[in-house]
């Protein structure tokens, strides 16, 4: 009869350790989970004022108000799924935390919108290199019959080889162009003409910062 | 003058004998990217997919990229599923490949239609209505200032317009889809009368409505199988000799005198102004051109002059009336007879001269010396004359001017002459007189008295049963009797009554314009 016996470097401590550990571990995973569910609500997003900005946008889009009553929060659309990557998602992010501590008054309207352009492209490259992994959450490409009668033709047939960013852009927040095309002296002066401000005095903002 | 425009003609001429249909090499269209868009706009848009599908773009190979590629520093370059494109095609676009019509369109009154009218905006846009009106009324015509907001899109308030003075984002004049309407760019659209109905038609410029009811539409309108519409060269007398259209007069190829998207050039007399005048047509060195009245020097070829956008030009070519007029009636000429021809012209200019001597300068008189004593506030149409006087020339008066010029009798008279005649007479001078008040008589008197077409007005008596009254003839006996008094009498006062009468008729236009201001009066202030 063979008798089970743990090796000899298994000691009690050890065993202690190595119960305490998992347990720790997954507390710990818990923890994550609370803690990426809770980062990436919008209550956590907009304790920011400068996100404030976004809201007013997204709050007349419809991803806020669908007909059918879905709504994507913050993290629905800009963090990722699973565990190991949403926490990644919140720890690169912790960056926007930074900049928002340290870097340009965010928090004023007219920095806010001057920078909001290089937000938005940041936010669509990060959207190109998942694959616009987080629309599908929701959206399944090959279900899209929409209203009008060639929707699902035109996502079937001519969105092949596109992500949904490649031609859904400005959906949810202000309209920016792409990087491509986009001009900053008419954005710089489509901003100054709408808080009021004199020509160039957004120059000023932008390299004074 | 007659060797600079000469110049001009076979300048035109030969341009035209060496000018392919297109200018760009057929290997420079093409764009590889176009499947793509017309994969996705027959499902999107399959209306516009269609009208391109079918016309002779489509033919040629040439799809929506080659009309919609931008470069991204474009004002109005947007990325647009992974192309850079601009929505709007300019007719600097187009003359990528129509090289010859986008140099004969620019700078022709079409061109410059926004800018002609710009300065008069406000005063019936903003002032009289709201800015809502100049984007739905006044742009869609002459063309909006097309203005790309920061963050690309097309200023709602300037976009979509299609019209043929619009101010595009790379800078050219034009709307080249005013007339030839997208996607299919069909010739024989543009060249039906109705491709000039969305604006020319209405009180001031009724040119559909005046070609309709001209000899030339109606036979247009029975015959319209001959015209030959579709075909690839349209000369008249050659290739259709049913009816002339707009395009045919205004813009056509007729025996020897060629094509031109210059579509003011043929027009010897302004008629869309108080007074009519008789123009220069200057052709700038870059292609600008302007109009000039010709009661002044023409001005030298390399002067240079101030353009109609406040630049200076440097003069390439000046064309008189005389020859702008020549080139109009060498068109009528593949149908009508010399003679007939100098007739009709002599015809038409002899309305435009009534309607200038009789109305148009008075009338404008009349204003000018009303504004000059403060008697009317230079603010427009703060006041009943002003509107009058408005409707005079703008509305009736060009109405008549317009259908002499195109052998319309009832938009000539009816609609026209007779509306002027109206005008004047029943409302601008009492209304004037009114304004005037006690200074009606040093001020607008003498300037009736500068023609001698309104001593109609000195003879109340002379009876007419047009409106069913003469007076009773009187019998023999009675008039017997005591005529050798009245004949003493009458003949001592022979040179007064007519003054006298004249006074009275002043008198009691006088009284009738106070009672017409009085109630014009009282419904403005309601």
């Amino acid at each position: 009869m063979i008798k089970l016996r743990a090796p000899l470097f298994i000691t009690r401590h050890v065993l202690f350790a190595l119960v305490a550990g998992g347990l720790g571990g997954v507390v710990f995973m818990f923890f994550l989970l609370e803690f990426d569910h809770f980062t990436s609500s919008n209550e956590f997003c907009l304790s920011c004022h400068s996100m404030t900005y976004a809201d007013d946008f997204y709050q007349r889009s419809p991803h806020y108000n669908s007909p059918s009553g879905v709504r994507a929060s913050c993290g629905d659309c800009h963090v990722s799924e699973g565990i190991i990557m949403a926490t990644y998602d919140h720890a690169v992010g912790t960056k926007d935390l930074i900049k928002q501590l340290f870097g340009p008054d965010y928090d004023d309207p007219v920095v806010n919108t001057l920078h909001l352009p290089e937000a938005a492209f940041a936010a669509r490259d990060w959207f190109r290199k998942r694959d616009s992994a987080t629309c599908k959450r929701c959206h399944a490409q090959e279900a899209i019959m929409g209203t009008r009668a060639n929707t699902a033709a035109i996502h079937t047939e001519d969105a092949q080889g596109k992500t949904c960013v490649d031609c859904h852009i400005n959906l949810v927040h202000r309209q920016v162009p792409e990087r491509q095309t986009f001009k900053r002296d008419a954005w710089n002066a489509m901003v100054e003409e709408e808080f009021g401000l004199e020509p160039g005095a957004a120059a000023a903002i932008m390299a004074g910062e | 003058m007659k060797h600079p425009m000469l110049f001009l003609v076979l300048l035109a001429a030969a341009t035209l004998a060496q000018a392919a249909k297109v200018t760009l090499d057929p290997s420079e269209w093409g764009h590889p990217e176009g499947e793509n868009c017309v994969s996705c706009h027959a499902k999107a848009s399959p209306g516009l997919t269609e009208q391109w599908r079918h016309s002779a773009h489509q033919q040629a190979g040439v799809n929506c990229m080659d009309c919609h590629q931008a470069d991204p520093a474009d004002v109005d370059a947007i990325t647009h599923e992974g192309q850079v494109i601009a929505t709007i095609v300019s007719p600097k676009d187009c003359g990528r490949c129509h090289q010859t019509e986008l140099e004969e369109q620019t700078g022709s009154v079409h061109a410059e239609a926004h800018l002609i009218i710009s300065e008069r905006v406000p005063a019936l846009a903003h002032n009289l209505t709201g800015p809502a009106m100049q984007a739905a009324g006044c742009d869609q015509c002459h063309g909006s200032r097309v203005e790309v907001r920061g963050d690309g899109s097309l200023d709602p308030a300037t976009w979509p317009n299609s019209g043929i003075g619009r101010i595009n984002p790379d800078g050219s004049k034009g709307s080249c889809s005013s007339c030839h309407g997208r996607h299919a760019f069909s010739k024989a659209q543009a060249r039906e009368p109705d491709a000039c109905v969305r604006c020319h038609s209405g009180p001031d410029s009724p040119d559909k409505e005046v070609f309709e009811a001209s000899k030339h539409g109606m036979i247009y309108k029975a015959q319209r199988e001959a015209m030959n519409l579709g075909a690839d060269t349209w000369i008249a007398g050659q290739h259709y000799t049913a009816a002339p259209t707009c395009v045919t007069c205004h813009m056509g190829a007729a025996g020897k005198i060629p094509s031109t998207h210059d579509v003011g050039m043929r027009n010897a007399w302004s008629l869309n102004t108080p007074v009519s005048v008789q123009q220069y047509l200057v052709v700038f060195e870059d292609g600008d051109k302007l109009e000039l009245p010709a009661d002044q020097d023409p001005p030298k070829r390399g002067s240079e002059l101030t353009k109609a956008d406040g630049s200076i030009g440097i003069v390439k070519v000046v064309a008189g009336p005389d020859r702008r007029r020549q080139i109009m009636s060498m068109v009528c000429l593949e149908c009508h007879a010399k003679n007939f021809t100098t007739s009709f012209m002599d015809q038409f200019d002899a309305v435009v001269e009534l309607y200038n001597g009789k109305f148009g300068e008075p009338a404008s008189a009349i204003m000018q010396v009303l504004y000059q004593n403060g008697l009317l506030t230079p603010l427009p149409f703060d006041e009943p004359l002003e509107f009058t006087y408005w409707e005079l020339w703008h509305d009736e008066g060009a109405r008549a001017r317009h259908g002499a010029a195109m052998a319309s009798p009832n938009h000539a008279w009816w609609e026209g002459m007779y509306l002027v005649g109206r005008n004047f007479y029943s409302r601008f001078l009492p209304r004037a007189r009114a304004v005037a008040g006690d200074a009606a008589s040093e001020l607008i008197d003498p300037v009736l008295a500068q023609t001698n077409q309104h001593e109609w007005l000195a003879s109340p008596d002379a009876a007419n049963p047009i409106l069913g009254w003469s007076p009773p003839v009187e019998s023999d006996g009675a008039s017997d009797a005591g005529s050798g008094a009245n004949e003493a009498a009458a003949g001592a006062e022979e040179a007064e009554t007519s003054n006298a009468d004249a006074a009275d008729a002043a008198d009691s236009a006088q009284e009738e314009s106070k009672a017409d201001a009085a109630n014009s009066d009282g419904g403005a202030d309601d």
